[in-house]
Parts: C-alpha cells; structure tokens; sequence
C-alpha cells in the first residue's frame, strides 16, 4: 500500500467521527428545520402535516401584526443600545483601571470579574427574585423606604427593555473591561510621554493614541459580541418570558419569539420559518465579517 | 508640591471610586449570599441589611437535604464528564487533521463550520426535538450528551484547529524520522505541547454543560433526572411561589463549583476566548 493513500485514509478516519456528529446534530436539524418551515405542522397537525410552500415566510416578513418585524426591530435595538453602551463604559473603566498609579488594580479587576465567573443563569434568576421581585426585590425595598409606589419592573414593554440591558450589561461588561484592559496594556508607554511633551489633553491622548491602537486588538472581540449580544436569549427568556411565569412585558427578541412559537403556541411551522430568516440574516452578516477578514489580510 | 497633593486626592477618589463601583456590582451576589443565611421571617421586614439578622444553615441544610441537589449534582457530573471526553476525543483527531493535511474539500468545509458556527443551537431545538424522539432518545442522558457535544463540536474543532496550527511542524518531523506513528506524534508530541487549547475547549465544554438549561428543561421530565441548571429552575422562587432564601442558598451552592474553577483556570478563560475565538 503506497504511503499517500495511506495517509488519506486516516485523514478520513480521523476526521470522520467529528464531521458525523456535526452532520448529523447540526447539519441536518437545520436542514430540517428548514423543511418544517414549509409545513403548517402544529400540535394538531403532528403527523398529517402537509406542505404549504412559503406561506409560513409571508406570514412572518408581510403580516405586520404578527410579531417577527416588532421582535426584529427590538433586537436591533438592543443590540445598538446594549453595544454602545458596553463599549463606552468598558472603555472609560479600563482607561481608568490604567491609569499608573493605582496600586489595588487587581483586586478590582477580580472583584469586577464576578459577574463573568458566575453561572449566567444563576446570576439572571437571581436578579430577578433578588431586585426586581416586586414583594422582597431590592429595587421596591428601596422604593417604600422612600416611601415611592413600589413597581412591577419587568411587566411593561420599556422597564421590561431597560432591566434587561441592566443585566447584560451587568453579564457582559467583565469580558469586555478585560479585552480592553489588555489591549491598553500592550501600548507602548513612551507614546503617552511624548504626547504629554507635546501638551496634549486626556481626549486628543485618547484620539490619537489609544483608539487606533486598541482597535485592531480588540476587534474581533468586539464582532464576536456584537453577534452574541443579538443571540442573548437567556437574559430576556428568564426575565420576562418564563413558561408559567410570564411578567406580561411584550419586549421580544427574534430568538424568543421563536421559542414562544415551537413551545408555548406550538406553531411548529411558523417558528421554523423564523429560524431560517434568522439564520440567514446571521450568516449573511458573518459572511461578510469574513470577507472583509480574508480582503484585510 | 501642590502637583503632588492633587494627584493624591485625585487617586484617593479613584480608589473611593473602584470601591463604590465593585460592590455595586457584587450587590445581587451579596443580597444572596445574605438572604441564604438568613432565616424565612426576617425578609418580612423591610428594613434590609447585608448582613444576615438571624443568621442560621437551615436553608444550606434544606437545600442539601430536603432537596434533590444530590442528585442532580451527579447527574451534572456524569454528563459534564462524558459530554468533555467525547468533544475532546472527537475533535482532536479531526482538528489534527485539517490543521496538518491537505486535502480537498478542506477549505470549504472550514468555511462551512464558520457559518455554521452562527446558527443559534436554540433555533434547531424543536428539530431536534422531532427527531431524537422516535429514536427513543428524549428525556435519556445519551440524548442530551448528543445534543451537547453536537452543539460545541464546531467550536470545539475550531478552537483546537487554531491552536495546533501555531505549532511549528519541525517538531514533529524530527519524531517522524525516528519512526514515530501517527498516533505516537499526537499523543506524545502534539498533544502534550497544546495543553492550553485542551484545557481551554474543556472548561468552555465543561461550564456550557454546567449552565445549560434550556435543553435540560425541555428534554428531560422527573425530577430525578435533572441537572442542576434545570432543577435550579425548577426551584426559583416566582412573584407566588417558592422560597426565596432556600432558591439564594442553591443558587449559592451551585455557583460554587463554577467559581472555583474559574479563577483557577482564568489564565485559560481569557486567553482561549479572545485567541481561540472564531477567526477565518
């Protein structure tokens, strides 16, 4: 047996199990995602389900009321909010985390990182009981110490919007407070020392040092949480849209509103057409990241 | 001399600064931590404070007792176990593969994983749902271990794939010529020189199985066959229903274990997601 065809042989063998799992846990669900999506399978059409072609997309991208193009817009939305707001904060709080004097730097820096070490979904029930419960919820023990009205936080569309980002940012802000911090960390010292020569303040520094050299570093982090950041499923799920437990907060995201359509209205059909718009937009935008990576190199 | 004594109280606020900042941030994880040592009457009263009133274990005791924890503490283990081992055995050969051989198709399945990569696990859940359930897998561990290391397969792979592409191949061809195998220059050259990848695509695994609810819940029904996330689930505490200060003491408890392991290994968290994340 010559020694290419060997080689090819393991190659496959070797490769084999991985792209049968991937095929078939990944691949093919999606595949048949895809195929349901052409169905009106419901919970009573659960086995004589018939094909009924691209109605389930009119139904989703034409029929305004129907809830896809709100949940869009809303997941924009959080996505922009939630986005600037992270990247401006974690900026801020890393720059100041470097600034040189700061001797118990690290302790904040641990302490910073909890939220990002604990189990998300602990942190966000939590919440949820801890703050925005509206009997034993902090926010309200602090609201009849005032002597205010106390508020159910999570029950209307805009307070349901605005305690979400609290927590995301609240989840996601470690990471991002870390990629910065490590980006500033590799900057030359000496840039800073012939600015301040020169007379320049904080925010021409800012301008013309920090930025562009922390961007290229910290750029394919910032992408790969622009993409989760529209995927957060759990914040919103456990928050306000909990089987049982629902809050009565219209706020949906694309991804919740999926999961409300295959398991709490059952409408199998509809829901998987949804997934597909989903993933389209996703892989059109992630095609794209990736063009511009391979043009960029 | 004035210059000096403006910076010090520009970095005593700095500090004051911090100070307020990490506790306002630790504020959900301490209210907890208070309430799970607290006993059920004092949340009644409206004065709060973070220091526990009558202090008391009787909800750690609940929570460890009264509860199923036990169990679902073991489920979570034999699942986190097997679901690393198989996502690491499956993915190693195959990440060796497309980071070493060249071969056709190679490029394209690569990019294929990267799309692949931003379907959202969630959204094939109802698929995955219809198709595991006449095959009798619903609600079995096997099932949910299949769905778990099919869902971190790609990342798995293209974690792995990166990292051994930054191992210079000399290495390896010096054991080549000696007559080592395939499987030889893996195990003993290849492998122990990308530890940090192995552990970093391990703990991901590990706390993405740790942390997953939303499968467990809808795939497994009985109590007994919970993991903890999903039965942690099952115990929060509702505007109507539950305990509060029992639910803070299983959260507490079941944070724990991922605490730990996260600052011992954080070395390893941020360098294989900001290194290993997904790059083309």
């Amino acid at each position: 047996m010559n020694k290419r065809r060997k080689e090819r042989l393991t190659t496959c063998a070797w490769s084999a199990p991985s792209m049968i799992l991937i095929s078939l846990m990944v691949v093919f669900p999606i595949l048949y995602t895809f195929y349901i999506s052409l169905t009106n399978m419901n919970v009573y059409h659960w086995f004589d389900f018939s094909v009924i072609g691209l109605k389930n997309y009119g139904r989703a991208l034409f029929t305004f009321d129907s809830g896809f193009l709100s949940a869009l817009l809303a997941t924009v939305l959080w996505t922009v909010v939630n986005m600037v707001l992270q990247l401006v904060i974690a900026f801020v709080l890393a720059s100041l985390l470097n600034i040189r004097k700061l001797r118990l730097r690290r302790l904040y820096k641990t302490l910073l990182m909890f939220p990002w070490a604990m189990p998300g979904y602990v942190s966000i029930l939590l919440w949820k009981t801890g703050i925005f419960n509206s009997q034993f919820g902090l926010l309200n023990q602090w609201m009849e110490k005032l002597g205010q009205q106390t508020v159910h936080w999570l029950s209307s569309d805009l307070s349901a919007f605005l305690c979400c980002t609290v927590v995301n940012l609240w989840l996601a802000l470690p990471f991002m407070i870390m990629i910065m911090d490590g980006a500033m960390q590799s900057i030359d010292r000496s840039y800073y020392e012939s600015a301040l020569l020169d007379g320049a303040n904080w925010f021409q520094r800012t301008r013309a040092i920090t930025l562009p050299a922390i961007s290229p570093i910290i750029g394919p982090a910032v992408i790969i949480t622009v993409f989760t950041t529209f995927k957060q499923f759990d914040v919103v799920y456990l928050l306000t849209q909990q089987a049982g437990a629902k809050t009565g907060s219209g706020f949906h995201k694309v991804l919740t509103y999926a999961y409300e359509n295959a398991f709490i209205t059952n409408n199998y059909g509809y829901s998987s057409a949804i997934s597909i718009l989903i993933f389209l937009l996703l892989l059109i935008f992630s095609a794209r990241y990736q063009m511009k990576e391979e043009a960029g190199r | 001399m004035s210059k000096k004594c403006k910076e010090r109280i520009g970095l005593t606020f700095l500090n004051v600064f911090f100070l307020a900042l990490c506790f306002a941030t630790l504020i959900p994880i301490l209210y907890a931590l208070s309430v799970s040592f607290s006993g059920q009457n004092s949340l009644l009263s409206s004065d709060f404070s973070f220091i526990p009133k009558d202090f008391t274990f009787e909800n750690y005791k609940r929570v460890i007792f009264g509860e199923d924890i036990l169990v679902w503490f073991k489920n979570t283990v034999l699942l986190a176990a097997v679901t690393v081992t198989l996502s690491l055995a499956v993915a190693v050969p195959a990440a060796y593969c497309f980071s070493r051989r060249r071969f056709r198709g190679r490029k394209t399945i690569l990019k294929c994983l990267v799309l692949l990569n931003s379907f959202p696990a969630l959204l094939s859940m109802f698929a995955i749902y219809r198709l595991l359930r006449p095959v009798g897998l619903v609600n079995t561990g096997v099932g949910l271990i299949l769905v778990y290391t099919g869902t971190m397969a790609v990342f798995s792979l293209w974690n792995t794939k990166g990292y051994f592409d930054t191992i210079p191949m000399e290495i390896e061809e010096a054991a080549r010529m000696d007559g080592a195998s395939d499987l030889q220059v893996v195990l003993r050259i290849v492998l122990p020189l990308a530890k940090p990848s192995i552990i970093t695509t391990a703990l991901q695994v590990l706390i993405y199985v740790w942390n997953e609810y939303i499968y467990a819940t809808t795939f497994m029904t009985g109590e007994e066959k919970y993991t903890l996330a999903a039965g942690l689930n099952s115990l929060q505490a509702t505007e109507m229903t539950g305990s509060w200060p029992v639910f803070a003491a299983a959260s507490i408890t079941v944070s724990v274990p991922v605490l730990i392991i996260f600052f011992l290994c954080q070395k390893y968290m941020t360098s294989g997601l900001t290194a290993g994340g997904v790059k083309g």
